[in-house]
């Protein structure tokens, strides 16, 4: 019997069963295989399958007998149990606690005093009622928002807080007890807004753009509120009977009193109790200072407010009025004008000796007395915040003098020059002035002929105007001139407006001028006529002759080019080539330039204003040593 | 309190909170008279859950933290009782449960009502207000579905609404302001017609919270 080697397990190749193989053909691996099956000498063999295997069975008969061994009873006994207790392994989870804690919150309380105001209902709206008109010529219409902010110098959180928490100033003045005759433009909100809260300001708005209605809204509010009981305006002589149209108009349920008359009866208007406001002119408070600071019992007549209107009248610290007005017993202390700076930088430290003594210094520089006073002092430009404004043209008329002009001119400063230069160290400004001043006066009209290069241009334009049935204003600053005008003019039917004409007199000269179809030109003085008019009805300003400085020619010209004017103003500008004029006109831009310094930021010049020296220099002479001016 | 205050004419509560990204939640609460006058605000210092409270209340942290924490400690503080609460933060609304008082979330005038976007077919129209409740004029809306139920495990209830929205509020117009409630304070709208009177014609309730913002700011300024 030859067995096949198991060919999985022993690695060998498969070889069919019962086919005759020789052993030289296999591989050593399956010759080592057959070794253990077949014969050696073999050579030819085959693979068989293997025959079953025979089985034999056998019986086998074992006798088994029990063993008596006694253990049987033992057998019969319960089984002894024991009860063995193996703890559990398993894991007791652990719990994590996550405390959700409430924190106490801090809370910072503040309470107001309750407004002593009527009871009003519906007083939140913010919105201004619509339907009311808008000032003539605007078309703000549009609505705003305009809220009530502390000024930096308020410290106290809740002080500051009672303000940003007021109701928009919209919202206060919608009340039909606060109702406006005209929809404020949103600029005029923001200057109520900005004199409101403060005890120390300056409106400087550029003229025409309705200072006087933003102090009264403002003064209107603080009286409502009742944080304000005695309020002072004062203000030039010319424009009293102005502001009381003013307040008439703006806060007519506000009872004024001017104070004027003779000596005891001032004396008892300043006396009477319970007015709220009372207006004054520079002069009398001045006059009436004893009354001021003495009062009834020895005490000064205390106000809770003095406003200043043209406060650059108070630029000049050492003057009386200035005096005067800063002894003047007060609360809060607001001035208004259109020219903080008029010729140096000095005048602004004149108007804040009233409004906080001490805050300016004059050896402060322009850039840095701008940034001290920002908190202070609000200045908007017609271009800032007129988007809608009709335009200001200016035309600077160049002209040259006629031929007797020209030699009178010529006459006249070489006299000059050589009379101040044969003075020497003894010339001083007025001696200059007086020379500036004839020299001006020829460039206007001559002293010999009355020929007047200026006139005729004048005459030639004003037909123009005329003709276009407009008016027109012209600005001199000699009555003189302005007299000679309203002669050689009169085909225009001219008006006068200067300081010659009384005070009684004048609130009818601007009505003939302004109902008179025939009065096509108002002929004014800068010193009456720059300050204080509405006078947006005229389209065409002419300067005859030109101011000392920039500012009061500005004045001069937005009397027309304010909120209100029906169209573009023009400016005409006359200037008298190779004069005087020429040459002040240059300083005059210096001080435009000065001006933007401060109020702007920008570069200036360094030099401030009509200097000695400069003054001097008009006629290159050498400087001299100051004198008084 | 830094100074006393008697309250003598009617006033209403605006209660507002801003979040601010760095400090967390500022809550004010200013309390005006009809006039429009403050006589009252308070303000917290500034708060920020912790996450353990983000967790677990999910979606419930902001009416918890909005009403319950801020706003009643708010009112805590305060001494004049006003006729309403608006506010212009809607978890605010939360407070109601706390106080006996109406409270109206004030929406931003002019302004369409809020939408998801999704068509209204979109949302299972389940109303918070049995039919008998509504009134005219009142409209349901709000950026989620009003049900509370799971569809996939029936029986079950939400305590929250799916995905953290909010359920529908009940808003409506009072003289210029358009306002709303909480679902489950529909009768507060008549109390507010009452207590605001007919001055609710004129009164604008948006414009307060200008106010509390800028305040809160100046307090803040202040602190630092």
């Amino acid at each position: 019997m030859n067995r096949r080697p198991n060919t999985v397990e022993n690695g060998l190749r498969p070889v069919p069963l019962d086919q005759e193989l020789r052993r030289s053909d296999l591989s050593p691996l399956e010759r080592n295989a057959l070794r253990f099956t077949e014969p050696a000498e073999s050579e030819l063999f085959r693979w068989q399958q293997p025959p079953p295997p025979e089985v034999i069975s056998r019986d086998f008969h074992f006798a088994a007998e029990p063993l008596v061994t006694g253990w049987n009873r033992a057998l019969e006994r319960p089984l002894a149990i024991e009860v063995t207790t193996l703890p559990l392994a398993a894991a007791v989870p652990r719990a994590i606690q996550i405390p959700i804690r409430s924190a106490s919150i801090r809370v910072r309380s503040f309470a107001f005093p309750e407004p002593n105001e009527a009871p009003r209902t519906g007083l939140t709206a913010t919105a201004v009622s619509p339907g009311q008109g808008q000032a003539a010529g605007g078309g703000a219409r549009k609505l705003s928002v305009t809220r009530i902010r502390p000024p930096q110098d308020v410290i106290k959180l809740e002080d500051r807080l009672n303000y940003l928490l007021q109701p928009p100033l919209e919202a206060l003045l919608s009340d039909r007890e606060l109702a406006m005759p005209l929809e404020p433009f949103p600029f005029q909100f923001e200057g109520v807004a900005f004199l409101y809260p403060r005890h120390a300001a300056i409106l400087a708005d550029e003229m025409g753009l309705g200072k006087s209605m933003q102090a009264i809204t403002a003064i209107r509010l603080l009286l409502c509120r009742g944080e304000i009981r005695s309020v002072l305006m004062v203000c030039p002589k010319p424009l009293v009977t102005n502001w009381q149209r003013e307040f008439q108009l703006w806060a007519p349920e506000v009872p004024t009193l001017a104070i004027e008359g003779d000596q005891a009866r001032r004396a008892w208007q300043w006396r009477l109790p319970d007015v709220p406001l009372r207006i004054a002119n520079y002069e009398v408070v001045v006059r009436d200072r004893e009354i001021l600071e003495q009062g009834e019992d020895g005490r000064p007549v205390p106000f809770d407010l003095v406003v200043l209107d043209e406060s650059q009248r108070i630029k000049n610290r050492g003057s009386t009025t200035s005096e005067v007005v800063r002894g003047l017993s007060r609360r809060r202390s607001w001035a208004l004008t259109g020219t903080p700076v008029e010729n140096s930088a000095e005048d602004l430290v004149g108007i804040f000796e009233f409004l906080a003594p001490g805050f300016l210094s004059p050896q402060m520089k322009p850039r840095k007395m701008g940034r001290t006073v920002s908190d202070y002092v609000l200045r908007r430009t017609k271009e800032q915040v007129l988007a809608e404004l009709p335009p200001k043209m200016f035309r600077d008329a160049e002209l040259e003098l006629a031929p007797e002009q020209r030699e009178t001119y010529r006459l006249a400063e070489e006299e000059g020059i050589v009379r101040l230069t044969e003075m020497g160290q003894a010339a001083t400004i007025q001696h200059v002035f007086e020379l500036v001043l004839r020299l001006k006066q020829i460039c206007n009209f001559d002293t010999v002929t009355g020929a007047s290069s200026k006139l005729e241009r004048l005459e030639a334009d004003l037909e123009e105007v005329a003709g276009s049935g407009r008016k027109a204003m012209v600005f001199s600053q000699w009555v003189g001139t302005i007299q000679r005008l309203s002669k050689a003019l009169r085909r225009f039917g001219p008006v006068e407006y200067h300081g010659r004409i009384p005070s009684s007199r004048r609130d009818g000269v601007i009505r003939r001028f302004r109902e008179d179809r025939s009065a096509h030109v108002i002929l004014m003085s800068y010193g009456a006529g720059a300050v204080g008019l509405n006078l947006q009805f005229a389209n065409y300003v002419f300067l005859f002759d030109r101011w000392w400085n920039p500012a009061v020619e500005d004045q001069a010209i937005n009397r027309a080019h304010r909120i209100g004017a029906s169209g573009p103003t023009t400016v005409t500008r006359f200037l008298a080539l190779d004069t005087i004029e020429e040459r002040i006109d240059h300083v005059l831009q210096e001080k435009r330039e000065l001006f933007e310094t401060i109020f702007s930021g920008a570069e200036g010049p360094g030099k401030l204003g009509l200097t000695h020296d400069e003054l001097f220099g008009l006629f290159a002479l050498p400087g001299r040593a100051k004198r008084a001016a | 309190m830094e100074s006393g205050n008697s309250i003598s004419r009617p006033a209403i509560g605006f209660l507002t909170v801003l979040d601010h990204p760095q400090h967390g939640l500022f809550g004010g609460y200013l309390v005006l008279n009809f006039t429009g006058r403050p006589l009252e605000f308070h303000c917290t210092a500034p708060i920020k859950p912790n996450r353990a409270q983000q967790i677990l209340y999910g979606p419930t942290l902001e009416p918890f933290l909005y009403g319950e924490q801020i706003g009643s400690t708010l009112l805590g503080h305060a001494k004049a009782s006003p006729l309403v609460i608006c506010t212009d933060r809607e978890p605010v609304l939360s407070l109601r449960d706390l106080v006996d008082l109406p409270v109206a979330l004030v929406l931003p005038p002019g302004d369409p009502p809020e939408s998801d976007g999704t068509p209204p077919e979109a949302h299972p129209a389940v109303p918070l207000l049995a039919p008998d409740e509504s009134q005219p004029g009142d409209a349901c809306h709000a950026p989620a579905p009003c049900t509370h139920d799971r569809p996939d495990l029936p029986g079950m209830l939400r305590i929250d609404a799916p995905h953290g929205r909010s359920p529908r509020l009940i808003t409506f117009e009072l003289g210029r302001n358009r306002l709303a409630l909480s679902p489950r304070r529909g009768d507060d709208r008549q109390a507010l017609s009452e207590r605001l009177g007919a001055a609710a014609a004129a009164l604008d309730l948006w414009e307060p919270f200008t106010r509390i913002r800028e305040a809160i700011e100046e307090a803040q300024q202040a602190a630092r």
